[in-house]
């Protein structure tokens, strides 16, 4: 099956100011993608190029094959989005806004909205000017769920949401998943895209610098060993892949290693007597320090 | 001084730092406009025979409701009529000026956000309001100054330093009068936007109110405070006992508005905002049908106060085609059909200049549903529009379908208020077919203004606010062109000079034709700019 969703290359320019440098991923039908970087890395300047809010400046984004600038009604008819910053008309309630949004899609009121509504435990008489930051983005998460939308983008949907109902938030997308449809999340919670994501992206000012599964991205990057031995351990942080070696005594050390390399070292320690091992694969955070200290602190200088 | 004020200095420092751009184009525009026409004024009226004629005219009930009673007596001077002139009109400016800047300074930051953040540092819960007062009293302060300092220098023939000093101080008085309502409406309602309608509708009704006051019974115009302006009786009298009442006002209003703004919440009004729809009503489908119902009580208001205006005006009309009562002598020149003639010629012209005033008017609500394209899209409301199938041709075709529906229709509901008002005034009826001519007439103005305004919009979002330059354009030369002997290529800048003198003469079809295509045209362009730009970005 083609993909749901394709970028290639795509470029913005603000002015002077260039926002995207290149951008290039694509999204599998049937996949829940996550999009991660940093404040002002150029993951909502993406996802308003793709609704067809900016014009790229050059390279090309399309969605069911059609091209998002061009096409972009008829690519609307099966999205859903909700963006990080949801404001609404403050003189009409959440429930007018619900109904207004889900009609533009052509769609009706239905059960399922009801039970959404519940669910997000919403008062949908209160005019949108007295509702708060989660409150507003309950509203949109409410059009979108209900909304049978072949693709969901939202764009860091939970940052005003309760624990509780970022529950109810990650349920839903994976009941979506289930359904068999995709859906494209960029967020700063990197525990929630860890979670829930099959794929992930990682930009770093305006350039994608990873794409792949989490799998495939700890296979590139080094775990963290915590090791007791019975002899001293000076040998091991001499290895070229063992890296920021510490150690509490001479037999006890904590240090992470190249991915690839996990076995050689493993080899080594148990000629020195492992009494105690553990290995941690590195959690999304992990991942995701390592490629913005690394490169983005080189960058800055 | 308590600490309910405390940093109300910085405060006044931030909002002057922000604005000085603002205030220095009003005061530079208010002073400049009253000192170039004091200076033009002798060259107009200089001779003894031209003020005679003037002061006959001034004197008719049509002048006195657009501009106030000429009460001074011969022999004139050039000062005295340019007090009589000028002290209405000039105090709708300043009101207007105030309205802006005390909305702006007190409810406009409320719902931006950044009273919140403000008064999360160490800053007094009434600075922001003490701040926005002492920022008026700055601004009128200076505007006064500089008013009588202007009045002074073009040195009219019959000037008093005491008739400039008294108009220049007098105006400012006037002026923060009106800012101290803005000030207190802006306790009561819950938006700058209904604060600012609130302010409009109040200054509307004062001034209608003076105009019936004044034709009628000037006495009674002591009762609408508008009309005080009137009653400084520049360069003649020179009396200060209105200056006295509009600061004694202004102090009482004041004193109100702290009591109030002491009372609420921070981002609230007085009124709590009340539980709203559950699910939409069927109509609300669609862009058209959404912009319809965010602006639906707005729009009852415009219309309502156009048709209001329109009715108040023409209520005169059988004082003002009634030329006998104020000059005895045309009847024995004219004779009775004469008479009747020339009485509904006076009528006509007058409802020539109303129309203008009407479409003006109509105008506004127009122009800003258009301007709404950009500034909803600043504050988000259209993110999630733009996500859905809506395509961009039919957002915009939307916006202007409502802005040009809802200015046609305040500008018929202007001119019929107009016509069904005046004919019940008038003795020998005149046809509202013939006073729809000025609804015709117009109306293609306004659909060039409307253009133009969408023409911002797509080309230059972050300047469209420059577009109210030309309805106030339009009501500065129509209204004091004539008086200050505009040439007629000053007159025609604006899209309100290229009309003929409708309803008095027929309207003429070519123009009609070639305006409403240069309308239609304009919205093309917007159009195409608009498809092929990026949304302005919040």
């Amino acid at each position: 099956m083609a993909d749901v969703l394709t970028v290639d290359h795509l470029q913005k320019k603000f002015g002077k100011f260039q926002a995207l440098k290149d951008i290039t991923f694509s999204i599998h039908p049937g996949e829940v993608f996550g999009f991660i970087g940093p404040n002002g890395a150029g993951k909502s300047t993406t996802i308003r190029t793709l609704l067809g809010i900016l014009r790229p400046t050059a390279g090309r984004a399309t969605i069911f094959g059609q091209d998002a600038w061009a096409d972009a009604v008829s690519i609307h008819k099966r999205i859903a989005y909700v963006p990080g910053d949801v404001n609404l008309w403050p003189n009409l309630s959440g429930g007018e806004v619900i109904d207004f949004l889900l009609r533009l899609n052509g769609q009706k009121h239905s059960d399922r909205t009801d039970e959404l509504i519940k669910v997000f435990a919403l008062d949908v008489r209160k005019k949108a000017r007295t509702y708060s930051k989660g409150n507003r983005q309950k509203v949109a998460l409410v059009a979108a769920f209900s909304s049978q939308a072949d693709l969901s983008i939202f764009d860091e949907p939970t940052s005003g949401l309760d624990p509780l109902m970022e529950e109810v938030f990650q349920r839903e997308v994976l009941a979506l998943k289930q359904a068999g449809k995709s859906v494209l999340l960029s967020s700063h919670i990197l525990s929630e895209v860890e979670r829930m994501c099959d794929r992930i992206a990682i930009i770093r000012q305006g350039e994608i610098i990873e794409v792949g599964s989490l799998a495939e991205m700890r296979q590139l990057s080094r775990s963290t060993v915590r090791v007791t031995t019975q002899q001293p351990l000076t040998a091991i942080e001499a290895l070229p892949s063992v890296h920021q070696f510490k150690a509490k005594t001479p037999t006890q050390a904590v240090f992470s290693v190249d991915a690839e390399a996990l076995g050689d070292t493993i080899t080594a320690l148990s000629q020195l007597g492992i009494t105690q091992l553990i290995t941690t694969p590195p959690t999304l955070e992990d991942l995701f320090l390592r490629y913005y200290n690394q490169e983005g602190g080189k960058d800055e200088q | 001084m308590s600490s309910r004020y405390a940093n109300t200095w910085a405060l006044v420092r931030l909002n002057l730092c922000h604005d000085w751009l603002k205030i220095f184009l009003w005061i530079a525009g208010l002073a400049g406009m009253m000192a170039s026409a004091a200076a033009k004024f002798e060259g107009i009226y200089g001779t003894p025979k031209a003020m005679a004629s003037i002061a006959q005219t001034l004197k008719t009930p049509a002048m006195v409701s657009l501009f106030g009673p000429f009460t001074a007596t011969p022999p004139f001077s050039s000062a005295v009529i340019y007090g009589a002139e000028m002290m209405v009109f000039m105090g709708l400016f300043a009101a207007m000026m105030n309205v802006y800047f005390a909305v702006h300074a007190t409810r406009a930051e409320e719902d931006a956000g950044t009273s919140e953040l403000i008064l999360a540092h160490a800053v007094g819960r009434q600075s922001p309001l003490l701040a926005a007062i002492i920022e008026l009293l700055m601004i009128n302060g200076v505007a006064g100054v500089l008013e009588a300092l202007g009045l002074q220098a073009a040195n009219m023939p019959g000037a008093s330093a005491t008739g400039s000093w008294l108009f220049g101080l007098g105006l400012a008085a006037f002026g923060f009068m009106f800012g101290t309502f803005s000030l207190l409406f802006a306790q009561m309602v819950s938006s700058a936007r209904a604060s600012t309608m609130l302010s409009y509708a109040w200054l509307g009704l004062l001034y209608v109110a003076r105009m019936g006051t004044d034709v009628k019974n000037p006495a009674l115009t002591w009762w609408t405070i508008f009309g005080w302006i009137e009653k400084m009786h520049l360069y003649t009298a020179n009396v200060w006992t209105p200056v006295w009442l509009m600061l004694g006002l202004s102090a009482t209003v004041l004193f109100g508005a702290v009591a109030l703004a002491n009372a609420r919440d921070i981002g609230a009004g007085l009124v709590e905002p009340r539980a709203g729809r559950s699910k939409a009503s069927r109509f609300l489908q669609g862009p058209l049908m959404l912009l319809a119902r965010l602006d639906r009580t707005s729009t009852i208001i415009w219309l309502l106060g156009l048709f209001v205006l329109g009715a108040a005006y023409g209520s005169i009309f059988g004082t003002v085609g009634d030329l006998v009562q104020s000059n005895p002598m045309l009847a024995k020149l004219l004779g009775s059909s004469g008479v009747a003639a020339a009485n509904r010629a006076v009528v006509l012209g007058l409802a020539n200049t109303l129309v203008v005033i009407f479409a003006v008017v109509a105008a506004v609500p127009a122009i800003s549903t258009l301007l709404r394209l950009n500034t909803d899209e600043r504050k988000g409301y259209l993110e999630l529009l733009h996500a859905a199938p809506v395509s961009r041709l039919h957002l915009f075709l939307s916006h202007a379908f409502e802005a040009v529906g809802v200015g046609t229709l305040a500008l018929a509901l202007g001119v019929l208020g107009m016509g069904v008002a005046g004919n019940a005034s008038m003795t020998t009826p005149i046809s509202l077919a013939r006073f729809m001519r000025g609804f015709v007439g117009y109306w293609p103005a306004l659909l060039v203004v409307c253009g133009l305004a969408a023409l911002l919009v797509g080309l230059l979002p972050r300047l469209q606010t420059l577009i109210w330059v030309v309805p106030v354009y339009g009501v500065l030369s129509m209204f004091l062109g004539p008086m200050l002997d505009f040439p007629k290529w000053a007159e025609r800048l604006s899209p309100f000079g290229w009309v003929n003198a409708v309803p008095t003469r027929a309207v003429a079809w070519p123009t009609f034709a070639r305006m409403t295509a240069l309308g239609i045209g304009l919205f093309g362009l917007a159009y195409v700019s608009y498809r092929r730009r990026d949304l302005t970005m919040n």
